[in-house]
């Protein structure tokens, strides 16, 4: 059990996809300029991971090792069109928010790099808490990217005003402050990681 | 359908929407290939190809097959496997056909599968060409073109910022922010250099 | 060898310069002078409000900077981030609260400059940086302008480069800042001053502001909005922020090029992206636009107009 909880925290902290994996950070950057869109597609992807995680675990003795990336993708696919038309039924707006970015969630690094790297490799069980802290580490970070930008940049969160008077930097919603963010980000999660 | 369209339509994927600076495709990539301008200009180069191509393929898949047959919902696992397939093709005909080409080119290809920037383009040109009632000549070229011209935006932003990061390895960046963060805020700069572009008109 | 002829040894060249960098920097900062006097006789004290907090910002920045990572923060007063605060002002207008050019000059020092490695080592100019980054952040403050203290209405509605209703001026009066518009940009004959001051030290050469300007006279006479091989170039010229950009901004020796023909390609690029921005983009500028984009390019011109390694053969064949 000890090992297991160790998986999954290894995804939110030490190996943070976003922050020191430094991977599937198309979406990151595009949709974190709100706490509910980051938060959203952060749960579709952790779905999609867990599912996909554990489907590729199970399978793994079965698949052949020559096609076995065009097999991984067909699974991690089917998880994301589950998550595209459940969202566009019961999540309409969210799913409009986030666009095109939720079936760009079946080239999302972190999922096919989990797939090759984790659980092609290692028992379900484990796969699933590693697909879980992983999830759960990429959610984490898009919140704190989400909250940086929707507070800068709209001078609010989850859509309500926080400080009177605040002038938002417009730019923090816009393409160069979401570049400028991570970049920040992970410069400063670098040094913090030197000093301990 | 008239020229001044295709140039909108090259002009808004390469400068306004940059796919790297602006929509945040292709930035695995980005990040990984733009140390050196030499890699940087083949990965360019392949994924214009691959890009271009996989336009006219899931074009014709999508015009032709998931539409008929209602099947629009199928789009993701198409599109992808289409992709997937098609780099794997292109990557065993020049390792069989030119071995000194595979050696410059081919590790490239491998990466480009799972590259946002290709899917997406797709992705994009479904969204906005092939959903209204265009003529499925019309349709084509606009895919082409957008497809094209996406990967010409993607390799011109890899190789500024290839050129960038060379001239950076002599400079003197805080160590915590060596490599990966500056590269990110590099772009940031390159970005809002981008946004001059904005509101464009021909 | 008697201690009173001590030699200094060095390599060759022997040949040596009073220029250092600092004097260099404060010859710049001399020669920017007059437009920043003009600014302040035009529109106000509140233009010289708005250059304290932009210099002051910059320097204090710099030297916490530095002494947080351990350098002398001494250095902060090299000149260089006085220059920056002095032409991210510029690039100001004149009106604006307090905390635009203070965290402007943040922005600037930060991220156009230390983040690099310090002096020598940006990419991007760092007073446009800054500038651009407030443009994106604040529109509204960044877009409001002030008439000259003597025209009747004190908010003005526009510059002449504006594109829904702009403000039509004399030539006369472009050339002596007679309108609303950014601090250190409106005063042609003031700029033109310090440039041939600087011209005259030979601190910058006419390369890069020769083929910059032109490039921007011929394509708006061609292409602008009168006609073909119509277009009022001497408007073009004498607005906005080109004299300020083309003399004293794209000129700087770190973001550009470092050999001729490097300099003309940059000074040509710049024309043609403020042309494009000006005539068809939705921005009523594009001089700021122009000159970060093609510093993103300089890495990449300065490798393909290298010059010829002395005594080396030219590749054939």
């Amino acid at each position: 059990m000890k090992q297991l909880l160790q998986e999954f925290f290894k995804g939110v902290f030490i190996e943070n996809p976003t922050f020191r994996l430094v991977l599937g950070l198309c979406p990151t950057l595009a949709v974190s300029t709100s706490i509910i869109n980051g938060f959203g597609m952060g749960v579709a992807a952790t779905f999609v991971i867990v599912g996909s995680n554990v489907i590729v675990s199970l399978v793994r003795g079965i698949v052949p090792s020559k096609i076995r990336i065009p097999c991984f993708i067909v699974i991690i696919a089917t998880f994301v069109t589950i998550v595209e038309l459940v969202m566009k039924a019961y999540y309409p707006e969210l799913s409009k928010a986030l666009g095109m970015f939720v079936p760009l969630i079946v080239v999302n690094c972190i999922v096919m790099a989990r797939a090759e790297a984790f659980a092609s490799k290692n028992s379900t069980i484990r796969s699933l808490f590693d697909g879980l802290g992983m999830g759960v580490g990429f959610t984490g970070a898009l919140v704190i990217i989400s909250i940086i930008r929707e507070f800068l940049g709209n001078g609010t969160l989850l859509g309500l005003r926080v400080i009177d008077g605040f002038e938002p930097l417009l730019l923090f919603i816009l393409a160069p402050g979401a570049l400028l963010v991570i970049g920040m980000l992970i410069g400063t999660v670098n040094m913090i990681a030197r000093h301990s | 359908m008239d020229v001044r369209q295709l140039l909108m339509i090259a002009i808004g994927v390469i400068f306004i929407n940059n796919f790297i600076l602006s929509k945040f495709l292709g930035l695995c990539p980005f990040i990984g290939v733009s140390k050196k301008t030499g890699p940087a200009f083949y990965m360019g180069l392949a994924v214009t190809f691959v890009m271009t191509c996989s336009s006219i393929i899931t074009w014709a898949v999508y015009v032709y097959l998931l539409r008929p047959f209602h099947m629009e919902y199928l789009r993701t696992i198409s599109f992808i496997l289409v992709i997937a397939s098609f780099v794997q093709l292109i990557e065993m005909f020049i390792q069989k056909t030119s071995p000194a080409l595979y050696r410059t080119f081919g590790i490239y290809l491998a990466l480009i599968t799972t590259n946002c920037a290709v899917f997406g383009v797709t992705v994009l040109n479904s969204e906005m060409f092939l959903s209204s009632d265009l003529r499925p000549l019309q349709s084509l070229i606009f895919c082409v073109t957008q497809g094209f011209c996406a990967g010409l935006g993607f390799t011109i932003v890899l190789l500024f910022m290839s050129g960038i990061r060379e001239r950076l390895e002599l400079c003197d960046v805080p160590s915590a922010f060596r490599d990966v963060p500056i590269a990110f805020i590099i772009a940031s700069l390159m970005s809002m250099a981008f946004m001059g572009f904005s509101g464009f008109r021909f | 060898m008697s201690e009173n002829n001590l030699f200094t040894v060095t390599p060759a060249p022997h040949i040596t310069s009073k220029l250092t960098t600092k004097s260099i920097m404060y010859l710049v900062i001399l020669s920017l002078l007059p437009a920043g006097i003009a600014g302040i006789y035009i529109f106000g004290l509140v233009s010289l409000k708005t250059i304290i907090f932009s210099i002051a910002s910059c320097v204090v920045c710099e030297a916490l900077f530095l002494k947080f990572t351990n350098k002398d923060p001494g250095i902060s007063l090299d000149g260089s981030a006085i220059l920056t605060g002095l032409l991210l002002a510029y690039n100001l207008p004149p009106q604006v609260p307090f905390w635009i050019p203070l965290i402007g000059g943040v922005v600037s020092i930060l991220i156009g400059k230390q983040i690099f490695g310090g002096l020598g080592h940006n990419i991007f100019n760092p007073a446009l940086v800054g500038r651009v980054f407030l443009q994106i952040s604040w529109p509204v403050y960044m877009t409001s302008w002030k008439n000259p203290r003597w025209w009747p209405d004190a908010i003005s509605t526009a510059t002449p480069l504006a594109k829904e209703n702009p403000v039509h001026v004399s030539y006369v009066d472009l050339f002596l800042g007679n309108h609303a518009g950014c601090i250190g940009e409106v005063c042609i004959v003031a700029l033109l001053l310090g440039a041939l001051f600087l011209l005259l030290m030979k601190i910058i050469s006419l390369d890069i502001p020769a083929s910059f300007i032109l490039t921007v006279a011929i394509l708006t006479w061609i292409f602008g909005k009168d006609g073909f091989l119509k277009g009022d170039f001497i408007f073009h010229i004498l607005s906005g922020g080109l004299i300020l950009g083309a003399f004293f901004m794209a000129t700087d020796y770190v973001t550009s090029p470092l050999t001729r023909p490097g300099k003309i390609i940059f000074g040509i690029g710049c024309g043609l992206l403020t042309v494009l921005i000006r005539l068809k983009g939705s921005y009523p500028e594009g001089v700021s636009y122009s000159i970060l984009f093609m510093n993103a390019t300089v890495p990449l011109i300065d490798r393909y107009t290298r010059t010829r390694v002395f005594g080396s053969k030219k590749k054939t064949g």
